[in-house]
């Protein structure tokens, strides 16, 4: 049942999540947002620009700039007080520069999502394995373990990027490869990237494991022994079961850093949502909205996978495990 | 005749400085009941632990239907496959329902497939009278009823001996006279228990032996007829006085 103080911690993040899901504005935004990524994509990737042209938005900016003018005028003519309808018409002339730049920010947030997603997956991979080693590995094992989570959590992530990506002959190797770089199959930077976050996540999410493993009580696994399960099979079929249950929470919280940490793959060259924003944002010199833009874009990311983490983990929840069954 | 079915010779354990179990020897046969009793720290429960390997001795040799399973080459596993343990703390598995408790060492020790595990699985709970809690959690159930799943879950395994450590020792007073009851009934089927407990109720009732441990050493061992009305040891009588006090009316 953890410790007090994890439950109210635990308890603490179930109430924000909650609230979440009682917002039915955030839940209308995720879904229009969703839905637009949605048709984005498959109009661009998979339908060959069927819907609309590729690159070109689906919303016209014509009635946002008329919107901006009139409210212009309207704002000059009513003289010192007209600063509020000013404001807002200055939200119009953001809403209609902003238009032209969304197909590429969608395509640019396929690729944060295809990072994230992989860097977490990949990352959990290793970091179950892991954590059983630091908590319940010998001398050896829990060394080598905590060694990896170290050196992954100490040193910063871009300059893991940056070692991954211009000292080590991994950019090369990924490139020779059959189908990268062609159609979806993404360029080698990415999959360097890829390889950095796994590697990076996984010590971190290694750390929220391991506490959890912490807080299930070591009767758990004695009565598992007793039946005459190995030390390998309880683990598996008693320890992890509710460890990672009691891990959900935290984490959900790097998921949401990864999301942002992401980002740093612009750094080696990777065309992800920042990079493309980045580069548009040197075009144009908008960078005030398109920054904006690109922040309300990992805002609606970081809110679905918050949304996301509260229905798996009401999903499994399990009568007095963790919070979520009381 | 033939060996008994458990046999303790010589078993020496310490913790670092601390001597818990200092040449505890006896022997029991298929059938027997003996319980186990003495005061707190007097090595009652790593002795439960050493027979089924829980904790090692340094010491001595423990033989189970003619096996010395404190051989260095004995597969745990194996042993704790015929021997079943109930905890004080019940330690049921607290992501399964009180059918997945009981069913979870058929399936991935015992290696049944899923619906004869189940079917197993029903038949030892309404062994123990919690049949219809097949689904329930065990944060659902009161105490008595996951000491009972808990036995349960011992049982599944079919198990040549049950240890029990202090099964009743966690649980409020008017939840003691279920789990008892279960213990007494399978007592009386015959299965071979090794208990330790201060439930004087069930060593008066149901033990074939007492077992009075006292710093690590057996100071008496006999029916409880001899330890309750005649102890031989001044340490025992002592001992049995304070407990009657204690335990009145329970």
């Amino acid at each position: 049942m953890g410790t007090p103080e994890s439950t109210t911690t635990e308890r603490t993040i179930r109430t924000r999540a909650a609230e979440l899901t009682d917002q039915p504005l955030t839940l209308l935004t995720v879904a229009v947002f969703w839905t637009w990524l949605v048709v984005r994509w498959t109009n661009d990737f998979l339908l060959d620009g069927a819907l609309i042209e590729r690159g070109t938005s689906f919303f016209p900016t014509a009635p946002f700039e008329a919107a901006a003018s009139a409210l212009g005028s309207l704002a000059a003519s009513l003289g010192p007080v007209g600063f509020p309808v000013g404001w807002v018409a200055g939200f119009f002339e953001f809403l209609a520069a902003s238009i032209p730049y969304l197909p590429e920010l969608a395509i640019g947030v396929w690729a944060t999502i295809l990072l994230t997603v992989l860097g977490i997956a990949l990352g959990f991979v290793i970091a179950v394995p892991l954590s059983v080693a630091r908590v319940y590995g010998g001398t050896i094992t829990r060394s080598l373990a905590l060694g990896y989570t170290e050196l992954f959590r100490g040193t910063p992530l871009l300059a893991q990027l940056f070692v991954l990506y211009f000292a080590t002959p991994l950019t090369t190797v990924i490139r020779e490869l059959p189908t990268v770089g062609t159609g979806f199959i993404p360029a080698q930077a990415f999959w360097v990237a890829v390889i950095a976050f796994t590697l990076n996540s996984a010590a971190y999410q290694s750390e929220y494991i391991r506490s959890a493993l912490n807080s299930v009580p070591e009767g758990q696994l004695t009565a598992a022994r007793a039946i005459g399960l190995s030390k390998v099979d309880g683990i598996r079929h008693v320890v992890l079961p509710q460890g990672l249950r009691y891990a959900i929470p935290g984490w959900s919280n790097e998921l949401v850093y990864l999301i942002k940490y992401s980002s740093l793959a612009s750094f080696i060259t990777v065309r992800e949502l920042f990079e493309r924003t980045d580069a548009i944002a040197s075009e144009t010199y908008r960078y005030t909205e398109l920054f904006v833009l690109a922040g309300l874009f990992y805002l609606a990311l970081v809110i679905s996978a918050s949304l996301l983490m509260e229905y798996v983990e009401e999903q499994v929840a399990i009568p007095g495990l963790g919070t979520t069954g009381r | 005749m033939s060996d008994p079915l458990l046999a303790l010779d010589d078993v020496y354990k310490s913790y670092g400085e601390e001597q818990v179990l200092s040449g505890v020897s006896f022997e029991m046969d298929a059938g027997d009941v003996d319980v186990v009793i003495g005061p707190s720290g007097s090595g009652k429960s790593t002795m439960l632990r050493c027979v089924n390997r829980l904790t090692e001795i340094d010491s001595g040799d423990i033989y189970l239907d003619g096996d010395c399973v404190t051989d260095a080459d004995t597969d745990v596993n194996e042993l704790r496959k015929q021997v079943g343990m109930v905890f004080q703390d019940f330690n049921l598995f607290a992501h399964l329902t009180a059918l997945g408790n009981v069913t979870l060492g058929l399936r991935k020790v015992r290696g049944m497939d899923k619906a004869t595990a189940r079917e197993r699985g029903y038949e030892h709970l309404e062994q123990v009278g919690l049949s219809d809690q097949a689904d329930s959690y065990p944060a659902e159930l009161s105490g008595g009823q996951k000491q009972r799943v808990g036995i349960a879950r011992a049982l599944a395994m079919d198990p040549k001996l049950l240890l029990f450590d202090e099964p009743t020792s966690a649980l409020d007073p008017e939840l003691v006279g279920e789990v008892v009851e279960v213990m007494r009934d399978l007592a009386a089927e015959g299965i071979t228990m090794l208990v330790v407990s201060h439930e004087m109720g069930f060593a008066r009732s149901a033990a074939s032996d007492i077992i009075f441990l006292d710093e690590g050493r057996i100071v008496e061992h006999g029916p409880p007829e001899q330890l309750f009305e005649n102890p031989q040891a001044a340490r025992t009588g002592e001992f049995l006085s304070r407990l009657e006090t204690t335990h009145e009316g329970e």
